[in-house]
């Protein structure tokens, strides 16, 4: 008793010194900073005027962003973004993940090239998407004209148009994820439930309804919310494609936040967004982690 | 019964085709633009076999300068590597060999600056840095990307170190082992396999990085994706550079993504999905 009792005390203590470099770093680069994000955001800094840094301004801030109606619109353009994104990569992340799980022949070579959408370079991302729907010389376009296809040319100068783009893009990089997500839920799934549900006499869609779904639960619940937390850092590919345009059509929340912070330099006002965006991210994360932490058990 | 079944089978390889030409088609796009002249880039109907040119990734490289953007990130990514693992190894070992009360607190922690978006952490940093004359340097744009990558080295490798054994420890320290001793020369060398999936993924995590390089970088520090919008100017824009520059950024990537693909869904779910 008395041993294990030592034991523990030295644990404790070389837990201290384990644990002391990474969490001092990660406070000084990263709490630090947020704190510091926090106070201006009670303040009016901006380039504009010398000496604002210090003008304490309180809630200013926080009840502009309610009455900003471009901040409104990027918060909806954001919501919009995810739900779109997310719904469609569950729905393809579960047909890729149930052919993936049925086959046995290439399974592997599949699964490996499932991964490159999503290894590649978000900015890259929107680059392809550029090249692909390039007015000029785009091969979307040469397919529309050869195929006559009745869809529209040119993409990213209507508002609904862009949109969508900028979702497809998000579906084409995140939909494999999805798939390898819930491939792997599906493989943990004991062959015995299915067998059981057969000598019942259930359908193939019954047992996807009945069996399959309810067991993977968690496994979509992990990757819808990842997925959305996510798409509240979607930068890359919009900014490069459409710059958020045209107007301010697909002007995702982090690109509206780019803006006011490094275009328009009002940091203050920029610092009461993120503020707004950390908040928000932290009680998703919380979410999170109860479904993520409930798999594990 | 049996035809039904091949017929089934037959549709799903269908499918899965299907989306992986849909998967690759942009990609293989990009890389043979990299390597057409201007003329053939822009021909129409596009053209699938061309005479292949190395010009563009001269023109980029060597005549715009992105060998020095490509220095740059390797710089940047090689230092991110390093004082990511070197701060996050001990913590992980100690997560997962000496527990104490206080441990689901500081996963909690961790998991708390995984949820920040880049743009909530870039814009302090940015102020910071801009007082203590830290913008445009390597030393800024690693302490941001370490930031990201910390939290991730120490939950990816405390998963690797709890699946070595205890007992290989504990024989250790009975033959008189100290705890460091134990930690550098018996555990991180068996967890070698995870040590490099966590590097590569901290690697891929900094290359691909755009929006703090953005706000960070400067002249001097540029990193190749940085250096990506500056092509595209309003004089016209050199799509086989781009694409060059975009093939010599992806390349790499997707051949260490390969390499250590059974640990990548891991990783990226935080372990929530093994």
């Amino acid at each position: 008793m008395f041993k294990k009792n030592r034991k523990l005390q030295n644990y404790s203590h070389l837990a201290v010194v384990f644990h002391l470099p990474a969490f001092l770093t990660l406070t000084a680069i990263t709490l630090g900073p947020l704190l510091y994000t926090l106070k201006i955001s009670f303040f009016d800094y901006k380039i504009s005027s010398a000496g604002s840094e210090d003008v304490f301004v309180g809630l200013q801030n926080y009840i502009q962003m309610f009455q900003d109606m471009e901040f409104i619109n990027s918060m909806l353009k954001t919501f919009l973004f995810m739900f779109c994104a997310v719904v469609l990569e569950v729905i393809l992340g579960i047909a890729l993940a149930m052919a993936l799980n049925s086959i046995v022949r290439f399974q592997k070579i599949f699964t490996s090239l499932t991964l490159i959408p999503m290894m590649v370079a978000p900015l890259i991302i929107g680059l392809m998407f550029s090249f692909f729907l390039n007015p000029q010389f785009g091969l979307y376009v040469w397919l529309v004209d050869t195929l006559h296809l009745p869809l529209p040319t040119v993409l990213t100068d209507t508002p609904m148009l862009a949109m969508i783009v900028v979702i497809l893009m998000d579906v084409w990089e995140w939909s494999p994820y999805m798939g390898l997500v819930f491939l792997a839920g599906l493989q943990s799934i004991s062959g015995e439930y299915y067998e059981a549900a057969k000598v019942d006499g259930a359908s193939g869609s019954q047992i996807f309804r009945y069996v399959t779904l309810p067991l993977m639960k968690s496994v979509l619940v992990v990757g819808i919310l990842l997925r959305a937390m996510e798409t509240f850092k979607e930068f890359d590919k919009p900014f490069i494609l459409t710059g958020g345009g045209p107007g301010n059509a697909t002007e995702v929340i982090d690109i509206f936040t780019y803006r006011q912070a490094f275009v328009s330099f009002n940091f203050s006002y920029a610092a009461a967004v993120c503020v707004v965006l950390f908040l928000i991210l932290q009680i998703c994360g919380m979410l999170y982690q109860r479904f993520a932490m409930e798999g594990e058990e | 019964m049996e035809k039904n079944k091949k017929r089934k089978l037959f549709f799903i390889y269908l499918f899965l085709v299907v989306f992986l030409i849909f998967a690759l088609l942009p990609y293989v796009w990009l890389i043979l633009t990299s390597f057409k002249t201007r003329v053939d880039a822009f021909a129409i109907p596009p053209k699938v076999l061309f005479k292949a040119t190395l010009n563009n990734y001269q023109e980029a490289f060597l005549d715009k300068g992105f060998l020095l953007n490509l220095k740059n990130s390797i710089i940047i990514m090689l230092a991110t590597v390093g004082i990511g693992l070197g701060l996050g190894l001990p913590s992980a070992y100690a997560f997962s060999r000496f527990k104490t009360g206080k441990d689901k607190l500081l996963l909690n922690y961790l998991l708390g600056t995984r949820f920040t978006p880049v743009v909530v952490l870039a814009l302090p940093l940015y102020l910071l840095m801009s007082k203590v004359r830290l913008l445009d340097s390597f030393v800024g744009i690693v302490i941001a990307h370490v930031a990201f990558n910390l939290p991730f080295v120490i939950w990816m490798m405390k998963g690797f170190f709890d699946a070595i054994p205890k007992e290989i420890d504990e024989a250790a320290r009975v033959d008189g082992y100290s705890w460091f001793k134990v930690f550098l020369r018996i555990d991180v060398p068996l967890a070698k396999s995870g040590l490099a999936a966590t590097a590569v993924f901290c690697a891929i995590n900094s290359w691909n990085e755009f929006l703090m390089a953005l706000i960070l970088t400067g002249r001097h520090t540029a990193t190749m994706p940085v250096g990506v919008p500056g092509l595209l100017t309003p004089q016209g824009t050199i799509w086989g550079q781009i694409a060059a520059v975009g093939t010599v950024i992806t390349i790499p990537v997707l051949l260490f993504a390969i390499l250590v693909q059974k640990h990548m869904i891991a990783g990226m779910t935080m372990g929530a999905v093994k």
